[in-house]
């Protein structure tokens, strides 16, 4: 028989207790926070969507490579084990493994950045944004037009805008591009996959011009999988067939293991390009680690190795992205705003729309991730003015483009009466959303201020 | 140091297959290495004695603390179970996680140090001295001098010469000396140890020009040890007593917690002072990760907190000193010339003394270190005019005058048994090192050359 029920590749080896609170509770916990969720402390939290990154659950293949790790300082076989996975899955020659994705980011973008440059990405994340920012380089976002319609369904919202970037590319010129970087899924803009014609033409087109390109990969997997149903072309190939095809167009590529790869911590840095890598390598010894760890314990190595092939177990793909795409439609059907179709590893909740009354400067996504939390002590973050908006010259918010709150699932973690809990706190959103209130900042910092930024109610 | 033996306070859990691999092999590998042992495959080390960072067996407590991670990106447990350790063991007001040591130097140093600064220090590291050159500033030595001198019995090779200091701030100015960096103990000295004595007066002479004092504390309690041991009046006071009181006296501090917190990653800065505090604060999430854990897993806090706990132990310290002493009795009996008094985290030995018909031009510490990797498989390090580099403005070697090779102990690793075979490995290259010839260097790394330097024998 063939069976309508997706249920878990997994049994569950081992469990970490969550610490239930009451409304009154949270209400206290989420003042003493300043209303930002990310200044609760977690055993306050009962289900924790703050982010798939390093939240994941490890495979018991995975603990013991943990237990197998190998701690030498240099030429640790962990570490040969890690490189020989990165080197099969992208093909690339020169790999090195950084504590997380920022650093690798950092390393990249401060060698090819700094003032006058200009970097252009499907959307920016969070920290790539600062670190390119940092460098005195500028981020220029070019989604596709679909991309900007929440309700749209178009398949590859991911993708980029061409003959935007064929417009910078003269506009600009050549030679001020630090990279073009294509982000696998787009995160920011509603983890919607890029499909590989549109990747295939970013890249000939930056390469006729002598740009470079980078694959931010780190949901590689999640995006293969989007490619196979929904590409025409690929029903045939496997998932690592798709990714390794995927990385075959581009010069270099970043990863944060913490999402595709299934681990709590680590990343790296691909690249083919020798006269690249060099100095990208001094620059990781003096800030990160030695060349054979990067700044990773041995045993963080050897998981991310296991891990990074894993993942494209066609039926952890499979239940991945069919188990977010369950509570993404239960939503959709209750008359919650969710950004369509629904991505791989989160459903984005458009908060301009479920709380029309209350001003964009007044964060309607901030007011929805604190009712979440005060519901159900669920945690989620905003992705929109208060993660990307910024001052003008009067100090008066350009807010970014969307006001988006994002519900991101971490890998093998939580059951499906998790998933139902969740919906049921918004049933209870839905009745009471007249109530909910905008909030405004008291306190922030230059970069990246929605990590410590303190809010007070409007 | 009076003389016992170092029976562990532990026994054995959990245990790692070693290889064996015969001479023909090791000429193999080593040739490959460019004769530089950190580019040797750690499957074809029989005993690693590269580096004591990050290479240290976890207790079971650490591992049972590794499954208590609490993985959640903010507000993890395990960052306050941590900021409760380091607040407890080292005082320090402020906390702020890093994936290791380098990490919250690079964040300090941005922060603390501007173009056309002095950093004055008791010797330098390797990683510490460039990333404060990175920031525009200029490493100044104000170790004193017995700590070049490998003779030298004095017992506080890493104390700072309070007059080479004095003068160096009357010369430079206090606005233009961000602060003093105090390393406790001393890596490139050979691992001695600072006094409290000199401490204080270094803290005294900082308050009379209103000069802070970071602390380079990787093995803070490792000195605290040595100070029981050594300095009149403290005979009867606790590792951890000696620990926070040497913490006490600075003002902020940059831990590589791979070293003396017994763990494989990790690393904090830890400062008393609100606004340096703040700036850090905003700056590790740009570099390393979010506040609450800067890069480090949640297990990996959680196993720091507890291995902070285990490292001010007496006992533990005993066992660990007493195994670097037994080794070095071991060598200084047989006549080969090591760093006097012995370290606390390896012996040292005096390469230039040991192949005397070498010149510094010829790598004598790095040529030891192929040839006793030849002769056991042993791996041991360089610490002399690679590690030293070259001059940030005449492009010269930088000669040091210490030529070392260094035999690092990992912590609760290997046995006596362990100890034994490299004595002997040693003693017998000693005794073949008039046919022992010196090196060419062939390539050259601008960062850090001795990472990934490579050499070839002169025929």
């Amino acid at each position: 028989m063939i069976h309508k029920t997706t249920i878990e590749p997994f049994k569950i080896k081992s469990v970490e207790p969550i610490s239930l609170s009451t409304e009154e509770q949270r209400i206290s916990y989420l003042e003493k926070a300043h209303y930002n969720t990310f200044l609760l402390n977690s055993d306050e939290v009962i289900i924790d969507f703050l982010t798939d990154s390093g939240t994941s659950a490890m495979s018991a293949d995975q603990w013991a490579g943990v237990l197998r790790g190998d701690e030498s300082y240099a030429g640790s076989r962990s570490w040969h084990a890690m490189r020989d996975a990165v080197q099969f899955l992208t093909g690339m020659e020169f790999i090195l493994p950084t504590h997380q994705g920022r650093a690798a980011e950092r390393i990249i973008y401060n060698f090819l950045g700094g003032e006058g440059k200009i970097f252009i990405s499907n959307t920016h994340f969070d920290t790539t944004r600062a670190n390119i920012e940092y460098s005195g380089a500028e981020a220029i976002d070019i989604p596709c037009a679909e991309a900007e319609d929440s309700a749209s369904d178009f398949p590859f919202k991911g993708d980029l805008d061409i003959s935007k970037l064929e417009q910078l590319i003269t506009e600009k010129k050549a030679e001020n591009i630090g990279a073009v970087i294509v982000t696998v899924t787009n995160n920011s803009g509603g983890g919607q996959p890029v499909s590989m014609s549109n990747m295939q033409q970013v890249t000939q087109l930056c390469k006729k011009h002598n740009v470079l390109t980078f694959l931010d990969c780190c949901r590689v997997a999640e995006n293969s999988y989007f490619i196979k149903h929904k590409e025409p072309g690929f029903e045939n190939k496997t998932y690592e067939e798709i990714a390794q095809q995927t990385f075959n167009y581009f010069d270099g590529a970043v990863m944060s293991a913490k999402k595709d790869a299934l681990v709590n911590m680590g990343g790296f840095l691909a690249l083919r390009d020798k006269s690249i890598a060099d100095p990208c390598s001094n620059m990781l010894i003096i800030t990160e680690g030695f060349a054979t760890y990067g700044g990773l314990s041995g045993r963080d190595m050897e998981a991310l190795a296991i891990g990074i092939k894993e993942v494209f177990d066609p039926y952890y793909l499979a239940y991945r992205i069919k188990s977010t795409a369950y509570l993404g439609n239960r939503l959709s059907e209750m008359g919650v705003p969710v950004v369509l179709p629904i991505g791989g590893h989160a459903v984005y909740i458009d908060a301009k729309k479920l709380y029309n009354h209350i001003l964009v400067k007044e964060y309607p996504g901030q007011a929805l991730v604190c009712e979440l939390y005060l519901k159900g002590g669920i945690r989620t973050v905003e992705i929109g003015s208060v993660m990307f908006g910024k001052y003008d010259a009067n100090g008066d918010l350009i807010p970014a483009p969307h006001e988006l709150v994002r519900l991101a699932i971490p890998r093998r973690v939580y059951t499906q009466s998790h998933i139902e809990y969740v919906i049921e706190t918004f049933e209870e959103i839905l009745k009471t959303k007249g109530q909910a209130q905008g909030f405004k900042i008291f306190e922030e910092s230059q970069y990246l201020r929605h990590f410590t930024a303190k809010f007070k109610k409007a | 140091m009076k003389k016992r033996s170092w029976a562990e306070p532990y026994k054995i859990k959990m245990v790692e297959p070693v290889f064996m691999t015969t001479r023909k092999d090791r000429e193999r590998y080593i040739e490959e290495a460019g004769y530089n042992t950190f580019l040797l495959r750690s499957k074809d080390v029989y005993i690693d004695l590269l580096t004591d960072s990050g290479t240290s067996a976890m207790s079971d407590r650490q591992w049972a603390g590794m499954m208590l991670g609490d993985e959640a990106y903010a507000g993890s447990i395990n960052y306050y179970n941590l900021e409760d350790a380091v607040s407890k063991y080292y005082g320090y007001k402020h906390l702020i996680p890093t994936h290791q040591g380098r990490g919250a130097e690079h964040i300090l140093s941005k922060i603390l140090i501007k173009p056309g600064d002095f950093v004055p220090g008791n010797m330098y590291f390797t990683t510490t001295r460039l990333h404060q050159e990175l920031a525009g500033g200029t490493f100044v030595d104000v170790i004193v001098d017995e700590a070049h001198d490998s003779e030298s019995e004095f017992p506080f090779k890493g104390n700072v010469n309070l007059q080479k200091l004095d003068n160096l701030i009357k010369e430079k100015g206090a606005d233009k000396i961000p602060y003093v960096c105090i390393a406790t103990t001393v890596n490139m000295a050979g691992g001695q140890p600072i006094s409290l004595k000199n401490l204080k007066e270094v803290r005294d002479l900082a308050n009379t020009y209103g000069i802070k004092i970071v602390h380079d504390m990787t093995r803070v309690a490792e000195n605290a040890f040595l100070i029981q041991q050594r300095e009149e009046g403290y005979s009867k006071k606790s590792v951890a007593e000696i620990t926070r009181e040497i913490c006490d006296l600075t003002d902020a501090a940059t831990m590589s917690a791979k070293k003396d917190a017994l763990v494989n990653i990790g690393g904090f800065l830890a400062v008393n002072d609100d606004e340096v505090f703040e700036e850090a604060r905003n700056m590790v999430v740009v570099y390393e990760g979010l506040h609450t854990y800067g890069g480090m897993a949640g297990r990996d806090m959680q196993a720091m907190a507890i291995g902070i706990s285990e490292s001010v132990q007496d006992e533990h310290m005993r066992a660990r000193v007493g195994q670097v002493y037994y080794l070095g009795e071991k060598l200084l009996e047989a006549g080969i010339p090591i760093v006097r008094p012995i370290g606390s985290h390896g012996v040292f030995i005096d390469a230039q003394k040991f192949l005397s018909h070498l010149s510094q031009d010829q790598f004598p510490a790095q040529t030891l270190a192929a040839e006793i990797y030849l002769d056991s498989g042993v791996r041991t390090m360089e610490r002399g005019v690679v590690s030293a580099g070259r001059n940030k403005t005449t492009g010269e070697h930088n000669y040091p005058k210490l030529e070392l090779v260094r035999l690092t102990l990992p912590r609760r690793v290997y046995t006596q048994a362990h100890m034994d075979v490299i004595a002997e490995s040693i003693i017998e290259v000693y005794n073949n090192r008039a046919n022992i010839k010196g090196l060419n260097m062939v390539f050259e790394p601008k960062y850090l050359r001795f990472f990934q330097a490579k050499f070839e024998q002169i025929n």
